[in-house]
């Protein structure tokens, strides 16, 4: 399951698993977003190949207007998945904070 | 451990509802499970995509031998097609040249340590093996 909705500061928290299941959903969220965004992922626990796919579509969508998405609180093993897949190089990531 | 699952998206909960058990019940490391997960979905994701018409569920055993996870993905009354044949994703290029779609199949191999391809001609069945060291 994942629950996607805004924070405060207009932050946008993620939690549970972006998995095939649940790209729809996030995608129909983060469509509705009109500028440069932060998406916190200290809850996001998963991500597979379909949640790359919503982050990209998004991350092309805001940068041809001069937005783009920061990504926050990566876990490690998500961070893995941005380093084999190249996304650490077309957006702005932050890991985690080790406790 | 072994069960079979309906063809569809909605099934990856259930999916991960069962790696957990065997996880649980086979001491499976925690730092493993992710990489185990992905390859799993994106597999089985997979098969949904280019057999979406087939009634038959797909078949997921999952094992721990020699200090090594093994799992295996059955797909049956399929054509062939080889998950493990050389897909070119440039991973490197651009924001604006980048495809949306085809990193699952890329990605794999660098999550897990081995995976196999078998395909049973005369049964048409797929049969997908691979492995995650335990160490």
């Amino acid at each position: 399951m994942l629950d996607i909705d805004f924070a405060d500061a207009g932050v946008v928290m993620l939690k549970g698993r972006l998995d095939a299941s649940q790209s729809e959903k996030a995608q129909t969220f983060l469509d509705g977003l009109d500028q440069a965004s932060v998406l916190d992922f200290s809850n996001l626990e998963y991500i597979s190949s379909a949640g790359l796919g919503v982050l990209l579509r998004t991350q092309k969508r805001l940068m041809a207007s001069g937005g783009g998405l920061k990504l926050i609180n990566v876990n490690n093993h998500i961070m893995d998945v941005f380093r084999f897949s190249g996304f650490d190089h077309i957006f702005e990531v932050q890991g985690a904070v080790d406790p | 451990m072994n069960e079979k699952f309906h063809r569809s998206f909605d099934s990856l909960q259930q999916i991960f509802d069962f790696t957990e058990r065997f996880y649980t019940a086979e001491s499976i490391d925690p730092r493993h499970r992710f990489a185990v997960n992905f390859a799993i979905e994106e597999l089985f994701t997979n098969m949904v995509k280019y057999n979406a018409g087939n009634p038959h569920r797909v078949l997921i055993e999952m094992e721990q031998m020699d200090g090594e996870l093994v799992a295996h993905l059955t797909d049956f009354d399929v054509d062939p097609f080889d998950v493990t044949a050389e897909r070119e994703v440039d991973t490197e290029s651009p924001l604006q040249d980048r495809q949306i779609g085809g990193l699952g199949l890329h990605l794999i191999p660098k999550m897990i340590d081995s995976i196999d391809y078998d395909y049973d001609e005369p049964a048409r069945r797929s049969r997908i093996t691979f492995t995650k060291a335990l160490r």
